[in-house]
């Protein structure tokens, strides 16, 4: 049998296998808006750790993560320091946010910080924000699906076909069972990606170097540029500290105000769990340790992929793995786009409805869920038209999505933890800081020491949301009790 | 310990470890000898400080964990 037909047939029964995974936990969710969203808030410890893990881990990550290395050398360590940082003080805000939930039933993080400062406009932006940073990075998930199985297939199964098949599965589990099918998806999804990172991370310098050793000796002597912090720009030439350290900045704030990850705090069963998955969390990210191994390896290596982001799916291909190797790194890299992309499309549909239209439209449970599903389909179908656009900067766009996302950061932290915050300081500084993250994405010549526009955005936002919230009426004594006790 | 000094020294070390994988803070370990594991030098300490956030987050943890248990009597 030709080897790209067998590969196929791996790919194929793996697809299988989460379709029928994700199908039957949809069969233990209750058939309601808390059970679509929030899986009735019965997340254990292991569903909760891969659930955060296998999210946070994207196409981005697996096929991204070795093309920064291979072709930005040491800029990719940027990855590596920001996940637990963002993640720490989760600690304490996922139990707080938690017990606001379980009190007022909140279930996106829109509804937290609403809760606090009462404002449908507010709500509405919110979801529109995170409705904005959502789409490109769903593209990013979908085409990165069908990069891997148009590269291993040799061309036979085409990027449109490829995406089409893996995100219909995604969608069809996503829209028959919500979040519990997210949930156990992932977890499956999230132990194959570490297997086969590992396994691969380590396979490739021992087999092309003799070691990791004698591979990073080699790279020094030869292309010590590569190595050096900052690492490279996209173009080869040597990139900036304020680059650097802004882009960890602004993905550490950024992390966990991605609502699907956020809204992992209301899922969770107990607080305990959620405190689990914060310790644990920063395991999960030395996962790119072997990642960054595999784009390493490429950088000696003769011949070079079409793109950097090509690096992965290429190193296994020329180096003569066996079809079955190579059709289960396939699946690894699709578990690592499919296990972001149905959170992201899960996430999207309960913000927008959760978020805007109910603000405006009085809908009962059931056509709730049945306009959820609707907007599955239609965010999906929006990335899906995106995802197939050859041209379409995608890196630089998810890289602005953390600029728009982070900006969620100080509402929410306001929401909880600043009494003398206020409606109004909360609108003026979303509004301020989203206006100046966009303006600076749009003219990148005029940024400030080269820093991410997300960091540009918050030294706005911040004192916008400090200064308007003093200059104006403290909130009802009442209120505030009412929220917080 | 107490909370408050645990939960001090957490964010010490949270504070610590920004400005250690950042500028300028990175600029002194930002070099690849010695290779720590056969990893440059600047990856093994990235690495190290996330491993490292795996401990005091442990810690922290049995300290809250101690505190939430004498609460509820």
């Amino acid at each position: 049998m030709e080897q790209w037909l067998l590969v196929s047939i791996i790919i194929a029964g793996y697809l299988l296998l989460t379709l029928t995974i994700g199908l039957m936990a949809g069969r233990r969710s209750s058939d309601s808006v808390a059970g679509f969203v929030a899986a009735d808030r019965s997340f254990g410890l292991l569903v909760m750790y891969f659930v955060t893990g296998a999210s946070v881990f994207s196409a981005f990550a697996f096929l991204g993560g070795p093309g920064w290395a291979y072709s930005r050398g040491a800029a990719a360590f940027y990855i590596l320091a920001y996940g637990a940082l963002g993640m720490a003080p989760f600690y304490w805000m996922g139990p707080r946010a938690a017990s606001l939930g379980r009190k007022h039933g909140f279930v996106t993080q829109a509804q937290l910080v609403v809760g606090r400062f009462p404002s449908n406009g507010l709500s509405s932006l919110i979801a529109l924000v995170s409705l904005v940073a959502f789409v490109p990075y769903i593209t990013l998930q979908m085409r990165g699906a069908g990069i891997v199985i148009e590269a291993v297939t040799d061309g036979h199964v085409p990027l449109w076909l490829g995406a089409a098949v893996a995100y219909g599965i995604v969608i069809a589990y996503v829209l028959s069972a919500g979040a519990m099918a997210v949930g156990w998806t992932n977890t499956f999804q999230g132990i194959f990606m570490v297997v086969i990172a590992w396994a691969l991370g380590l396979y490739l310098p021992f087999r092309l170097y003799g070691g990791v050793r004698p591979m990073f000796e080699r790279i020094a002597t030869e292309r010590p540029d590569l190595l050096t912090l900052p690492g490279l720009t996209a173009t080869g030439d040597p990139w900036t500290w304020g680059a650097y350290s802004s882009l960890i900045i602004v993905s550490a704030v950024g992390l966990m105000m991605w609502p699907h990850l956020f809204m992992k705090a209301f899922t969770a069963k107990d607080d305990e769990t959620l405190r689990r998955t914060v310790i644990l969390f920063p395991t999960f990210q030395l996962f790119l340790i072997p990642i960054f191994l595999i784009g390493f390896s490429g950088v000696l290596f003769a011949g070079q992929p079409p793109a950097p982001d090509f690096i992965l799916p290429f190193m296994i291909l020329e180096t003569g793995l066996p079809a079955i190797v190579v059709g289960l790194f396939c699946a690894g890299a699709l578990s690592a786009s499919m296990s972001t992309g149905d959170a992201l499309l899960h996430a999207s549909a309960s913000v927008v409805v959760q978020d805007g239209v109910t603000k405006y439209l009085d809908l009962d449970d059931r056509a709730q869920r049945r306009l959820m599903r609707g907007i599955v389909l239609i965010t999906g179908g929006i990335a899906y038209y995106f995802a197939l656009d050859p041209d379409s900067s995608l890196v630089q766009l998810l890289a602005s999505a953390y600029g728009i996302i982070s900006q969620l950061a100080p509402p929410v932290v306001a929401a909880m933890y600043w009494k003398r915050a206020t409606t109004t300081g909360a609108i003026s500084g979303l509004v301020a800081g989203t206006a100046t993250a966009f303006f600076f994405f749009l003219n990148p010549e005029l940024k400030l020491l080269d820093l991410h526009e997300g960091v540009l955005g918050l030294m706005v936002h911040i004192p916008t949301l400090v200064a308007v919230s003093l200059l104006t009426p403290e909130q009802d004594e009442g209120h505030l009790r009412g929220f917080f006790s | 310990m107490s909370l408050k000094t645990a939960r001090a020294l957490t964010i010490a070390y949270l504070a610590l470890m920004t400005i250690s994988v950042t500028w300028p803070g990175l600029l002194p370990f930002a070099r690849i000898e010695p290779l720590i594991l056969g990893l440059p030098f600047s990856m093994a300490w990235i690495a190290g400080w996330v491993a490292g956030s795996v401990v005091v987050l442990y810690l922290l943890d049995r300290v809250e964990r101690r505190h939430r248990q004498e609460g509820d009597h």
